[in-house]
């Protein structure tokens, strides 16, 4: 079809949605308000066809065996105008980052974590967000690759500074090309890429400057800590933690035996003793079907071991329930599933999603 | 007089059964088009063949295709915006299913297949029809839904020289212009006719010089769509040169002739930022030359088509450029029977051959050559019954198509027009046709080297239809028509970009698309009172959807209507004139349109638009001019296209086109 022969970028932004996965933050909240419809399940992050500009969220109750669809289109009655890159919470807030498949058009837009009723959008300001965390009270940061150079190669990315109670961007912190996992402990945040540096940035959030480089391996992505706030992170193909305190990484683990294969989507048990992820690759032999599984790592003994031996897009692990998440694209124009696996590997059930789930925000 | 007309319909048009607008006027150039070059019309019995008759033509000169076909047809348009890409469907099929035939040939971008109906400008050619259903025996490869037929015609009536100077101006700074000549000259050899032109506008879609970055229409549900702010330069330049032999005999003709047509469109998105611009210019380079003589006629053709794609100062954009190289010969073989009673057989037999070399950043840095070729015989022949002269008329066409790389299926069809009855008032016609048809595979799907398939078949469909063509006389003023067409078009090894296999081309799927078609009119004619009225309906009722299950998943899309492809649709159109004025409104509706292979999502909500056209003649000093003032979607309707952005709402547009004879 014709949406394939027009652009190389469609395919360039599958592979890299492929390749990235959502870093998982977890969450606390207060518990004085009245529940809310939004006030707890699995919110999928559905990414949507690129040319389609049909991003959604759905939401997944832990006791449903369905999903509430379009979330955002049944609160608003509009839809969101791109795709969905990531979906985060904070200050009472969500946050939902959008890409168009036109430069200049990609937007925030901010709602009620508990209603789900718009509160702003910000559009035109920053160009393909890829990943949100909370950055400190009423602040968030905001990783971008910016807008791609006429070859397609990323520029140098950014990290948007957020103000939650003006709900204005007031600046952009220069970092790494392909500017996408970011995590923050402390007052340090510290920012990944996908651009083949192998650099992370490490920017002060009081300052909103960065404050030191550091050389991990290139591509380093998919950041979560552990149990003494640690970071585990992909890079160099192979899952390596990453200590904050020393800024040294102190332990490489391979995710499988399989050289063609490379983890992503990467996720942490609630014990913190075992990392969850995809383990997947195009196999050139039979027609490029994408073929891995779920591979699950010992912390403890650096031991994998195949999870579940099925192919996935994205794998979360949910504290709340303690069950496995994943997402399944059969098409970017049809509806995708996802997966609900017991602790053990046990399929639990699937549920239809809506276009192309490729992460989870556990609330 | 009218039934007169009529007269010359059924000998002339009842293999082309003559839909909607057409007058005898028209079938009176029609009858002379024949005469010379491709004529494909003639060997399609049984076909619905809708032309356009050259009054609406003028009326939307400045139109592309793009914007003029969806008032004209109950067809599916899938636009990404305003001036930009805007492919055509066909009773379900998709856009490459779809043949876009210039002077006979094929000018489908032969990377993609298709044709961007946003790059063809109706300044470019002088006669156009619009065929239904598969008739890829008779035209070839592509002709599997539909096709659209445009020509170029010499004009052997007007002599002199006449020089054409026109603009238009109107909403969101968008404009044309074109100069130009069509002349008409005898010599003692023979007479030369002709035309020139130049043409260039540019089409936006935006008000003032920025559009604000959160620019958005909202519909009367609430949705918001955004504005993409785009911005589309063109032009052109035609020239058709015609040289008619004297001849001693009557009979014989002799005609050597000359069409070149260079097209160069450029559509950038987001014009106003360096940054965020996307570029795609697209330039066609289409030259025929040939020679009739008597019932032979060789033509040589050149077409090189090239398409930009590029971001921000378009520097180094990625560059796909295809030359073909053509050459196509035919003779007819017209029995004298044929020649007096025009009933006897007439066989058209040819042969085509097309060299391809195409030079595409995706395919590698070697430039690609490929041969394909057709044979075929078309076969018309007319039968009598109770004395009535080609009551029924059946072609049967036969065609095989070959390839350098791979098997083409042979393609054969059948097509009837059986007269049910004529009588003074009334004509009631029951047409068949069965057909084969096949889809040459794209350059693309053949040759591109990261999800292009090497080994990728031809798609080949069946397609049956009847259809019934009624048209009554009402007193001395008024006509009126219906016919109704039903469909059944399977296709096999549709091509499918495989998200299971990262997107690679395979012949997977099985689309089967049926469906209704109704067409009627109702004219009024006054020619003393130079007066005229018309309504004209047309209504389609489309099910097309994917019939085999190939991967687990795919269950989920079984029996489902294909993406883009509206269950109803409906144009029409209204329309009044009096000796120098004309007013005409014209609507279109599509009902809901889903965008995914399951349905799920939010579709396209059904919209319906409405334009207008005044026009108006004046005489300056014994010369005249036409005045055209446009307005466009009236009811400023909000409505998305592929990319979700908002279609323009109501605009206006107004043109000044002068003719000065010699």
């Amino acid at each position: 079809m014709l949406d394939n022969f027009l652009s190389t970028r469609t395919f360039r932004n599958l592979s890299l949605i492929s390749l990235t996965t959502l870093t998982l933050i977890s969450c606390d909240k207060n518990e004085s308000i009245p529940a809310q419809p939004y006030d707890e399940g699995v919110f999928v992050i559905n990414s949507g066809n690129f040319f389609d500009n049909n991003g959604t969220l759905s939401l997944v109750s832990r006791n449903s065996k369905t999903a509430s669809i379009d979330i955002f289109l049944k609160e608003n009655n509009r839809s969101i105008a791109g795709g969905v890159t990531d979906y985060s919470e904070m200050d009472e807030k969500g946050i939902i980052l959008i890409d168009n498949s036109t430069d200049g058009k990609d937007a925030i837009e901010i709602v009620d974590a508990h209603t789900f009723k718009s509160i702003a959008s910000i559009k035109g300001e920053i160009d393909n967000p890829r990943k949100v965390v909370k950055a400190g009270n009423n602040k968030a940061y905001i990783t971008c690759w910016d807008t791609f150079n006429p070859d397609y190669s990323y520029k140098q990315g950014f990290v948007a500074v957020l103000d939650l109670a003006t709900n204005k961007i007031t600046k952009k912190i220069p970092v790494d090309k392909g500017a996408e996992s970011i995590v923050v402990i402390g007052t340090n945040a510290y920012v990944g890429n996908v651009g083949s540096q192998k650099t992370i940035k490490v920017i002060d959030t009081q300052k909103d400057e960065v404050s030191a480089t550091i050389e991990v391996g290139a591509n380093p992505s998919n950041f979560i800590l552990d149990a003494s706030n640690k970071i585990w992170m992909v890079a160099e193909k192979e899952l390596r933690l990453f200590n904050p305190s020393t800024r040294l990484v102190e332990t490489k683990l391979k995710a499988g035996s399989n050289d063609k294969k490379s983890p992503s989507s990467l996720s942490i048990s609630s014990d913190k003793k075992t990392l969850y992820c995809t383990y997947n690759f195009y196999d050139s032999a039979d027609g490029y079907k994408l073929k891995g599984e779920i591979n699950a790592i010992d912390i403890a003994t650096g031991t994998s071991k195949t999870f579940i031996n099925r192919t996935f897009s994205s794998v979360g692990f949910d504290s709340k329930s303690g069950q496995i998440f994943t997402s399944l694209i059969p098409s970017y124009k049809q509806a995708g599933y996802i997966f609900r696996y017991q602790a053990s590997g046990t399929l639990i059930d699937s549920v239809k999603t809506e276009i192309a789930p490729s992460g989870f925000y556990f609330k | 007089m009218l039934l007169l007309g009529w007269g010359l319909g059924i000998s002339v048009g009842a293999f082309s059964q003559q839909n909607l607008s057409t007058d005898c006027k028209d079938c009176q150039q029609l009858s002379e088009v024949q005469v010379f070059g491709f004529s494909p019309e003639k060997f399609m019995a049984g076909l619905k063949v809708q032309k356009i008759d050259s009054i609406n033509l003028a009326r939307f000169q400045y139109q592309n295709l793009s914007e003029f076909l969806q008032f004209q047809a109950p067809i599916a348009l899938k636009s990404y915006g305003s001036g930009q890409l805007t492919t055509i469907s066909f009773r379900g099929t998709s856009a490459n299913h779809t043949a876009v035939l210039w002077n006979g040939l094929n000018i489908n971008s032969p990377t993609v297949g298709l044709s961007d109906l946003s790059t063809i400008p109706l300044m470019g050619f002088d006669q156009m029809a619009i065929q239904y259903g598969s008739s890829a025996s008779c035209v070839g490869s592509d002709a599997v839904g539909g096709s659209i037929l445009l020509s170029s015609v010499p004009n052997w009536n007007n002599k002199g020289i006449n020089a054409i100077i026109g603009g238009q101006y109107g909403s969101f700074r968008s404009g044309n212009l074109n100069a130009g000549t069509r002349f008409n000259k005898s010599f003692k050899m023979g007479s030369l006719s002709g035309k020139t032109l130049f043409y260039g506008g540019n089409i936006r879609n935006f008000n003032g010089k920025i559009s604000p970055v959160d620019a958005v229409r909202t519909d009367k549900n609430g949705r918001e769509y955004p504005i993409e702010p785009s911005e589309t330069t063109q032009k052109g330049f035609v020239q058709d040169l015609y040289f008619r032999f004297n001849t001693n005999k009557p009979s014989s003709y002799r005609l050597i002739y000359l069409n070149a047509w260079l097209t160069d469109n450029k559509l950038t998105i987001q014009p106003n930022i360096v940054d965020f611009r996307e570029i795609t210019q697209t330039q066609a380079y289409r030259i025929i030359t040939g020679t009739q003589l008597d019932n032979t006629s060789v033509k040589l053709g050149f077409i090189r088509d090239i398409l930009d794609y590029g971001k921000g100062d378009f520097q180094n954009p990625s560059h796909a450029s295809t030359d073909r190289y053509i050459i196509r010969t035919e003779h007819d073989f017209i029995s004298h029977k044929t020649a007096a009673k025009q009933n006897g057989p007439t066989v058209r037999t040819g042969g085509e051959f097309v060299h391809y070399a195409t030079r595409v950043d995706g395919y590698g840095p070697a430039i690609i050559h490929e041969n394909r070729g057709d044979a075929y015989a078309l076969i018309r022949k007319g039968f009598d019954f109770n004395g009535k002269t080609n009551k029924l008329i059946t072609t049967l066409n036969l065609r095989q198509a070959f390839s350098s790389r791979y098997k083409a299926p042979f393609t054969p069809a059948f097509g009837l027009n059986f007269n049910l009855f004529t009588n003074k008032i009334s004509q009631l016609d029951f047409l068949g046709n069965i057909a084969r048809s096949y889809r040459l595979p794209t350059l693309n799907e053949r040759y591109w080297k990261v999800l292009g398939n090497p080994t990728i078949q031809p798609e080949n469909g069946f397609n049956k239809e009847i259809g019934f063509d009624y048209k009554q006389l009402h007193g001395q003023y008024y006509k009126s028509s219906i016919s109704i067409n039903a469909f059944h078009n399977l296709i096999d090894n549709w091509t499918y970009w495989n998200p299971e296999k990262n997107y690679r081309v395979e012949n997977l799927q099985q689309v089967l698309s049926k469906g209704l078609e109704i067409n009627s009119s109702l004219k009024y004619n006054d020619f003393q009172q130079q007066r005229s009225a018309g309504l004209i309906l047309a209504y389609s009722l489309t099910h097309a959807s994917q019939q085999k299950v190939y991967d687990v998943y795919s269950q989920d899309l079984i029996g489902k209507q294909l993406i883009y492809v509206p269950r109803h649709a409906i144009s029409g159109s209204i329309y009044y004139g009096q000796k120098l004025w004309n007013i005409s409104l014209q609507g279109s509706f599509n009902s809901t349109r889903y965008f995914t292979f399951d349905h799920s999502g939010q579709p396209f909500p059904p919209y319906f638009i409405i334009n207008t056209t005044f026009t108006h003649k004046i005489k300056i000093m014994s010369q005249d001019a036409n005045l055209i003032f446009q307005a466009n979607n009236l009811t400023n309707t909000v409505y998305p296209n592929v990319k979700r952005n908002a279609m323009p709402g109501i605009n206006f547009q107004l043109a000044a086109v002068f003719n000065f004879h010699q």
